[in-house]
């Protein structure tokens, strides 16, 4: 399926956009900015964020009032005709949305954002309430359709992780109707399937062909390496199980496959950190640190000591400590990573060889040569060998 | 989406080699920088620290421990308080650069305890509660004085908050979320001239050049509060009709500065507050008996504002 945009228009839009990220912090000249400016014009329309949220918010009241008039009229008619109606109304509006607004240059402008949901909200709705609302497998399988389809052809980031989470929904009431074992696979059954999921996506993400969907590549990748994370955490298998599987746990018993849970629950943070660290995998390392928090948590809810503000003065102590011993410990780049910002303008302005010499060598050489090195300067970081 | 972008725009002669052999090393990964992973996990550090820290005092007032852990919150105050104070520069009007990657949020955190520590002297000692409004007001002064002295827009944002509290009002999302924003009577009056006046005082300290990267926050502060305030007041039907004058005068004013800061937020405000107040004008005079024109109205005003956006776009862009 194609997009609904322009191809070379968006990636044009992107190009310009990027190109003035780095003028602003002294990557590259004036000058040359407007050269590129002027060789990749578009006509998008594509306002800032502030703007967007405004027509976002002044579309949702402006759909209101049509909805709302439309509501009164199909108000007294039967509940079928009114399901038919508010689906038919979604595709109408998601036609609507391509002739009125994409066709004219708008590409994300709030106004688009705002028809969009309102448009999966009546189609998923109608379809569901044509099914009187409680077929589960029309309502997960219309929304991962719908949701898809909106991010794919309109590369929306928001669709796209609805898409998502409509699949795993999918996979999960799907294994979990047809009961017995099945129900106890579950967990082992999305990891079995998130894997792949990550790794075929992160291939996709370097295709060429494909680069107008890169942001979304990107969120599925993370969503997807939270649910293999969710799906092997001790305390949401368990929580899950007791609540939905009916799973009842007498007093000293445990889950079953209780120890595979409490090791996946401290490994795979552990892998996501080396791995993120060791590819320089900003996503991995990202996810990471949020799943290491979570797993923490998990084994304080479940072996608490009872004193929640001991806990978080320590937690706070801990990582305060871990942070600045990091911050301290990046003062000069190591490995390739730096605690600088790099794009601002003191990475800009320094001369290409203290660059490479700084990812290259690490610090101390990089120091005597090249004072002006950002970070590395005064104090002349000691021990630097060590990492490499 | 822009991965190779360096490459072609190398190959069409747009950029230079050395600019893009720099370029490239940041988008194609060869260097990454964790700057925002780490002051966010550093943030979270602060906030859970002096939270946990502060929950510990309350929970344990009359302890025998009590005491010693009362010495200990002061002496960590005093810490962050003494490392910020010898290596921060001499004061001058404009941005101060960081010393430290880490300094403002031990700033950050000294400020943060140094609120347990008052809450608690406050809690023991009568001579405080009694005095309440005037302790606040010494906070208040002593959190401007840090923010001015030691450059720290975050210690800004408390000052405001504790100023504001001096004349009851609350400027806290859980205060919005339960409705009690301001808990007397008439307070919206107060809270009207509180930020207009405020707003006067952040002007002239910009056209003064003093601290002018402060501006925004105070701007951000009064909008609120006076556009809060105002609504409250439109609500109270007695003098609406003056209070909807007031917010049309802050939209303008609200208009003015978004230009002038190139900030869209306050256009936001201004909107949202306008839309509010006109809304109100009608259904209170030719919409009050006219249910089925509810409909009509919100497309017609909604989409004759979208239209307005997108015609006029030039005028809404960032940079002109």
């Amino acid at each position: 399926m194609n997009s609904a945009y322009n191809e070379s228009l968006v990636y044009h839009l992107a190009v310009i956009k990027v190109s003035k990220k780095w003028w602003k912090h002294g990557f590259i000249e004036k000058q040359q900015f407007e050269n590129i400016q002027q060789a990749y014009a578009v006509q998008l329309y594509n306002p800032n964020l502030i703007i967007r949220i405004l027509l976002f918010i002044a579309t949702l009241f402006a759909l209101s009032g049509i909805t709302v008039f439309l509501g009164l009229i199909v108000a007294e008619m039967n509940e079928d005709v009114i399901a038919i109606a508010c689906s038919t109304y979604g595709i109408v509006s998601f036609f609507l949305l391509e002739k009125l607004f994409i066709n004219k240059n708008h590409y994300k402008s709030g106004v688009t954002e705002a028809i969009l949901y309102h448009s999966c909200g009546f189609t998923i709705g109608g379809l569901s309430g044509i099914t009187d609302f409680d077929n589960m497998h029309v309502i997960l399988w219309s929304c991962l359709i719908v949701f898809s389809f909106s991010a794919i052809r309109y590369l929306d980031l928001l669709c796209t992780l609805a898409a998502t989470v409509s699949f795993a929904g999918i996979l999960f009431f799907e294994f979990y109707n047809i009961g017995g074992i099945f129900q106890q696979i579950i967990p082992f059954v999305f990891i079995a399937g998130f894997t792949p999921i990550y790794f075929w996506v992160k291939k996709l993400k370097q295709r060429i062909n494909l680069r107008l969907w890169r942001n979304n590549f990107l969120m599925i990748e993370s969503i997807s390496l939270l649910f293999i994370y969710a799906a092997g955490n001790y305390m949401v298998v368990r929580e899950l199980s007791v609540s939905m599987m009916n799973l009842e746990i007498i007093e000293g018993g445990d889950i079953p496959f209780a120890f595979i849970f409490y090791t996946l629950t401290v490994i795979i943070p552990m892998m996501y950190l080396y791995f993120g660290i060791k590819k320089k995998d900003m996503v991995l390392l990202r996810v990471s640190l949020i799943v290491l928090a979570f797993s923490v948590f998990t084994f304080k809810y479940y072996y608490s000591l009872g004193h929640p503000e001991i806990t978080l003065t320590f937690a706070g102590l801990v990582l305060i400590g871990i942070t600045i011993t990091v911050m301290r410990y990046l003062k000069i780049m190591r490995n390739g990573f730096t605690r600088e910002n790099i794009l601002s303008e003191k990475w800009g302005n320094m001369s290409v060889e203290a660059f490479v010499i700084s990812q290259t060598m690490g610090g101390n050489q990089s120091n005597v040569d090249h004072p002006s090195m950002p970070g590395g300067g005064s104090s002349g970081g000691g021990g630097a060998s060590s990492s490499f | 989406m822009t991965k190779e972008t360096p490459k072609e725009l190398f190959d069409k002669n747009f950029i230079t080699e050395e600019q893009f052999r720099k370029i490239d090393l940041v988008t194609s990964g060869k260097i990454v920088s964790v700057f925002y992973e780490l002051r966010s996990l550093l943030y979270l550090g602060v906030m859970l620290f002096t939270a946990g820290a502060g929950i510990l005092i309350y929970e344990n007032i009359g302890d025998i421990g009590h005491q010693i852990s009362i010495f200990v919150l002061g002496l960590l105050t005093i810490a962050c308080f003494w490392y910020a104070f010898s290596r921060a520069t001499n004061y001058t009007n404009d941005k101060v650069k960081s010393p430290t990657p880490y300094y403002d949020y031990i700033v950050l955190c000294g400020g943060l305890l140094f609120i347990s520590f008052q809450g608690y002297l406050q809690f023991q000692y009568d001579f405080l509660t009694d005095n309440l409004g005037y302790s606040t007001l010494i906070t208040a002064a002593f959190f401007f004085f840090i923010a001015y002295r030691l450059d720290h827009v975050g210690f800004l944002s408390l000052a405001i908050t504790a100023f504001a509290s001096f004349w009851s009002i609350s400027v806290s999302p859980q205060k919005w979320y339960s409705g009690d924003f301001f808990s007397g009577s008439h307070l919206y009056n107060t809270a009207i001239i509180f930020s207009t006046a405020l707003a006067i005082i952040a002007v002239i300290l910009n056209k003064k050049n003093v601290k002018k990267h402060f501006t925004f926050t105070y701007l951000n502060f009064c909008a609120l509060i006076f556009f809060v305030g105002a609504i409250t007041g439109l609500f109270d039907k007695e003098w609406y009709g003056i209070y909807l004058l007031l917010i049309y005068a802050g939209c303008v004013f609200a208009y003015f500065t978004a230009r002038w800061e190139k900030s869209f937020l306050f256009l936001l405000y201004a909107f949202m507050a306008a839309y509010i107040g006109t809304t109100y004008l009608l259904a209170e005079t030719i919409l009050a008996n006219a249910v089925e024109l509810w409909s009509i109205y919100s497309f017609a005003s909604c989409g004759g504002f979208i239209y307005f956006i997108i015609k006029y776009r030039n005028h809404f862009k960032q940079e002109a």
